[in-house]
């Protein structure tokens, strides 16, 4: 809502005088723009201190690393906008690679590549439409529901794995995690489209004005003749899906699938998606700013590696990691706060 | 108000009647105590004597290299004929829940536990009790406190895989004084058996003053951080001349990143890891040598020595013991010594599979 | 923003269940849910192997439980409040490896213990002061203490274990008084207090009016931020205490412990019955869910020997108790 609301001001509004205090405004409301501020400012800082951390090569590293969580936090920006969410995401992802693996690796089912690969997407939609449908028809929590799922499919993971690694990659599989097309890795592409996508989808069609309306009052949305329950099950099925394209394009990066992939990925993207300026209670968010958070949090490791603090600094990196989200959010707050403006 | 009492009620009813006919229907056959238990049940067969129950607690379920021990310890369970072997362990690998586990196993009164420790630290207090309580503990794969368990049945100490470690990197890097600047990707910064190791590898490294150290990083038990951080430590130090990968998922992180920089032959990298993990690596030059033992071995002695503990025929102050396919096998105080560690190289990595 | 819901839902249950006496009586259906499910899994385990139901069994097994049961009271009562604390167990770390720096230190046993606490408090302290004066959203907060808590933890202490403590201290995690192990005294204490201050003050109330809807009770008076303050400083004082029971027990103090404990945490309150929404839940219910939990827990490994089996039941119970609740109540829209 609040995306479109400003966009139109800014379109409509005739001095130039007041495009500029506009714009002002948008750059002291936006959550989006605290995130880049800092993005930009870390990236000058540690490029300052050692210009081999802006290089070309490095900036494609990150952005690869990136990419994954860039891809789901796009999917689950949807189901946070609709004041709901996924936290099964990484138990998932984990599921997802061992069946891809099993499914394409020589001395498991040796499918055909693609076949494994419409499969793994196949399974990933069917767990987003699956939480999509606990969610809506057994109208329980979503918190509670992929809470739920997060440990039944870490669960099932093992059980599947039993203990043995997928080693034997076939070199199709490992094209899709290490390839290239025009000398941009494919994980890079698939996140660009996922982006592109999901902007789109957000901003120019009437599925995405209806998620935000619905997000922002339910009950409106509803009394209006929306079906809010079919824009969930949507939204849950698109975040199975893009957490499949996730698995597709970042796990056959590695040449061993292990028991423990995708571990800790769920918090990794929800906190990208609030991080970016998504309410927890749906109706406000953005997917340009849950990707440029996932970019700033994915500065963190590699920012004190480059940096040479040493050992010790090692040790100080989670708390790191966790005085940066907080940065975001204090520096969105009291922008905020400044124009008095409610908060959540 | 009371129409809800009366609700609740009638659905409590409901339940009930629900888990009755379950709980009957999983009534087991009367003789056996147990019935779909996977290896581990109390089974008093007539004529063969006793049965010996023993577990092997892993540091972390789903980790191939612990399922590879396992194989070894099945073998021998099955060639023992008199062993009930239960194999399970914490999946997240967390050592509370190891711990947790001997406590539960002490209770239901098995005869002998095999612990491999994630943490001698938090497992002593458990391993202590069970002990009190008569079962015979041992550690394998890593020591626990010396008080805390009967044997160690020992493939390698701290202090042996760190040299190993170091000298290997240090040979690969060749020449009458290797030099070049290292570095070390751990598991997580907390990982007790990771911290001896660098502990002992620093030890190490002091014979070899050309090498340099440069950082110690946690991959967090992921290879998708191990090889970020590969990268970025390739990147940040171009001059790096080896990485140590010493966990068996930073070992594949690191060696991938390297191949994938295209630095195979001027970044080597060497780790713990089972042969089949990282055979495409050793023959493709990407990692000159893989340090490890047979853990098939390990887990057949494991076994054979928990087996010989809890019926007696292994005691304090033996000087050896047989085990099996393996012979003869020395005893050095309370440990169990399985023999040297293996370092596979491109000419011998074919020659095992585990 | 969703205000006029909020409000006819609080009316709806208020007006059904409008007898404050009755909450604190009568069970709910979702603690008749896990009443069945718990006999229903003890009678099981009864079959199965009589061993495991014996009161020594028993008893020797709770010892794995109280510190979740422990978290789990603040727990309720924040998301009673419609909170969430996601750093529970980070702020236990924190607090373990204080206790072990000091002890280390030199510090005798119980001004550790009283400084560990301390910084439990403060570390609830500062979540609440995020959640309650600068009103951000508590998951977010807690998502960014629940890395950064861990964080300091680990950069104070290095990655170091801390053990060696002296056995008056490690009585309290590991001893027992009249048959029944300390932690849980100290669990039921604690509960005890908990008890009496939402039975017994008007605080139990007002802790559901917030939870239903935050700015009709702020309107009516209620001193919102100052309750939600002390709801995540009690969550952090519990975590101090639950980190000195786990190190009494364990003998060790490290950065790593209790890792993922806030999601079990959760599941158990959850599973008690206590909405994540707010509004709707009790300490009777939590009880019973972490009850059912651990039984559940304890049997499978006991009976199956297979850890990721665990996974799976607890993941499938937690969403069918709920999802049985959802299915029975009568239908809301």
């Amino acid at each position: 809502m609040n995306d479109s609301a400003t966009e139109a001001t800014s379109s409509a509004g005739g001095t130039p005088n007041r495009a500029v205090s506009t714009v002002l405004h948008r750059l002291a409301s936006q959550r989006e723009y605290a995130v880049l501020a800092l993005l930009i400012g870390t990236l000058g800082v540690v490029g300052a201190f050692n210009p081999s951390f802006l290089s070309g090569g490095n900036l494609r590293d990150m952005l690869v690393q990136d990419a994954p969580i860039v891809i789901a936090a796009c999917g689950l920006t949807f189901v946070v906008l609709l004041g709901e969410i996924d936290i099964s995401i990484g138990s998932s992802m984990g599921l997802l690679a061992t069946a891809l693996g099993l499914l394409c690796s020589p001395s498991h089912s040796a499918l055909p590549v693609w076949i494994a690969v419409a499969l793994t997407l196949l399974l990933g939609t069917s767990i987003g439409f699956l939480n999509g449908l606990m969610v809506t028809f057994g109208r329980m929590p979503s918190i509670i529901v992929t809470l739920g799922m997060l440990t039944v499919l870490s669960g099932v993971n093992l059980l599947l794995m039993n203990g043995k690694w997928i080693t034997d990659l076939p070199q199709g599989l490992r094209y899709l995690g290490v390839g290239t097309l025009l000398h941009v890795p494919i994980c890079l592409w698939a996140a660009a489209a996922a982006v592109i996508c999901a902007v789109l989808l957000a901003r120019e069609t009437p599925l995405g004005r209806r998620i935000y309306a619905a997000g922002s009052n339910p009950d409106a949305a509803r009394m209006a003749g929306l079906s809010v329950w079919k824009l969930k099950l949507f939204a849950f099925t698109l975040t199975g899906f893009l957490t499949a394209v996730a698995t597709i394009v970042s796990v056959p990066r590695l040449s061993v699938i292990e028991s423990g992939v995708g571990q800790g990925f769920e918090l990794l993207v929800v906190t990208c998606v609030v991080v970016g300026g998504a309410s927890i209670s749906g109706g406000r968010g953005s997917v340009i700013g849950s990707a440029l958070a996932a970019l700033l949090l994915g500065l963190v490791r590699p920012m004190l590696i480059f940096l040479r603090l040493g050992v010790s600094a090692t040790y100080w990196e989670r708390a790191i990691e966790g005085a940066f989200i907080l940065l975001a959010v204090l520096a969105d707050h009291l922008a905020r706060r400044t124009r008095k403006e409610p908060h959540r | 108000m009371l129409t809800i009492t009366v609700r609740s009620l009638k659905y409590a009813c409901l339940l009930l009647s629900i888990a009755a006919p379950i709980v009957g229907c999983t009534r087991p056959p009367t003789g056996s105590a147990s019935g779909s238990n996977s290896g581990g049940s109390v089974q008093i067969s007539s004529g063969a004597g006793r049965r010996v129950k023993i577990c092997l607690l892993p540091k972390k379920k789903g980790l191939a290299y612990f399922s590879s021990c396992n194989d070894g310890a099945e073998q021998a369970a099955k060639e023992l004929g008199d062993v009930d072997l239960i194999y399970d362990g914490p999946s997240d690998g967390a050592p509370e829940k190891a711990a947790s586990l001997i406590e539960t196993w002490t209770l239901k009164g098995v005869d002998a536990i095999a612990v491999s420790p994630n943490d001698p630290g938090v497992l002593a207090p458990a391993m202590k009790a069970a002990r009190a309580k008569g079962v015979n503990v041992l550690t394998w794969d890593a020591d626990g406190q010396p008080d805390s368990r009967a044997f160690f049945v020992n493939q390698a100490t701290s202090q042996q895989i760190g040299a190993a470690l170091v000298d290997t990197m240090a040979k690969d890097l060749g020449g009458a004084q290797p030099s070049g600047k290292v570095a070390i990707v751990t598991a997580t910064l907390t990982a007790a058996n990771q911290n001896e190791w660098i502990a002992a590898m620093k030890e190490e490294l002091k014979k070899y003053p050309q090498i340099e150290l440069v950082t110690i990083k946690p991959c967090n038990e992921d290879q998708s951080v191990a090889f970020q951080v590969t990268q970025d430590l390739m990147k940040t130090y171009p001059d790096l001349r080896g990485v140590f990968g010493i966990s068996s998922v930073s070992f594949p992180g690191a060696a991938e990143a390297v191949k994938q920089a295209g630095k195979t032959g001027q970044v080597l990298v060497t780790g713990l890891s089972t042969p089949n993990n990282m055979k495409p690596y050793v023959m493709d030059g990407t990692v000159k040598s893989v340090v490890l033992w047979n853990t098939q071995d390990l887990g057949y002695l494991t076994i054979y020595a928990a087996e010989a503990i809890a019926t007696g025929k292994l005691k304090a102050g033996a000087t050896t013991f047989t085990a099996g396919r393996l012979g003869a096998k020395k005893v050095q105080g309370d440990n169990i010594l399985l023999g040297d560690i293996l370092i596979f190289t491109k000419d011998n990595i074919g020659k095992y599979d585990f | 923003m969703t205000t006029p819901i909020i409000d006819a839902e609080a009316v709806t249950v208020t007006k059904s269940r409008s007898g404050w006496a009755h909450r604190l009586t009568l069970p709910t259906r979702q603690e008749c849910v896990l009443l069945g499910l718990l006999i229903g899994t003890l009678l099981l385990a009864g079959r199965l192997s009589p061993d495991f139901l014996t009161s020594r069994s028993q008893l020797e097994l709770s010892t794995h439980v109280w510190e979740l049961a422990l978290l789990a009271i603040p727990m309720t009562l924040i998301i009673l409040t419609a909170g969430i604390d996601l750093s529970v167990g980070s702020t236990m770390a924190l607090c373990a490896v204080v206790f072990g720096i000091a002890v280390h230190a030199g510090l005798p046993p119980l001004v550790a213990a009283l400084l560990s606490l301390l910084v439990g408090g403060g570390a609830g302290a500062l979540n609440g002061i995020f959640v309650a004066k600068l009103r951000v959203h508590p998951l977010i907060v807690t998502l960014a203490t629940l890395a950064a808590y861990r964080g300091i933890a680990e950069g104070i202490s290095l990655g170091r274990p801390f053990s060696g403590f002296s056995d008056s201290f490690t009585f309290l995690g590991q001893g027992s008084i009249l048959g029944f192990p300390v932690p849980g005294i100290v669990f039921l204490i604690v509960l005890a207090v908990a008890a009496v201050m939402i039975g017994g003050t008007p605080l139990g109330l007002s802790l559901s009016a917030i939870g239903f809807n935050e700015t009709a009770a702020r309107y009516s008076g209620l001193a919102v931020a100052r309750i939600k303050l002390l709801l995540y400083t009690s969550s952090g004082l519990a975590a101090g205490m639950a980190a000195l029971l786990f190190v009494a027990r364990r003998n060790t103090a490290k950065a790593d412990i209790g890792t993922g404990m806030e999601l079990d945490v959760i599941t158990a309150v959850v599973l008690g019955g206590t909405s994540i929404f707010g509004g709707r839940g009790r300490l009777f219910g939590t009880v019973l869910g972490v009850l059912l939990i651990h039984e559940v827990r304890e049997f499978v490994s006991w009976q199956w020997n297979r850890d990721e089996l665990n996974l799976v039941v607890v993941g499938t119970l937690l969403i069918l108790s709920v999802l049985a609740d959802s299915l029975l109540s009568p239908k809301k829209r």
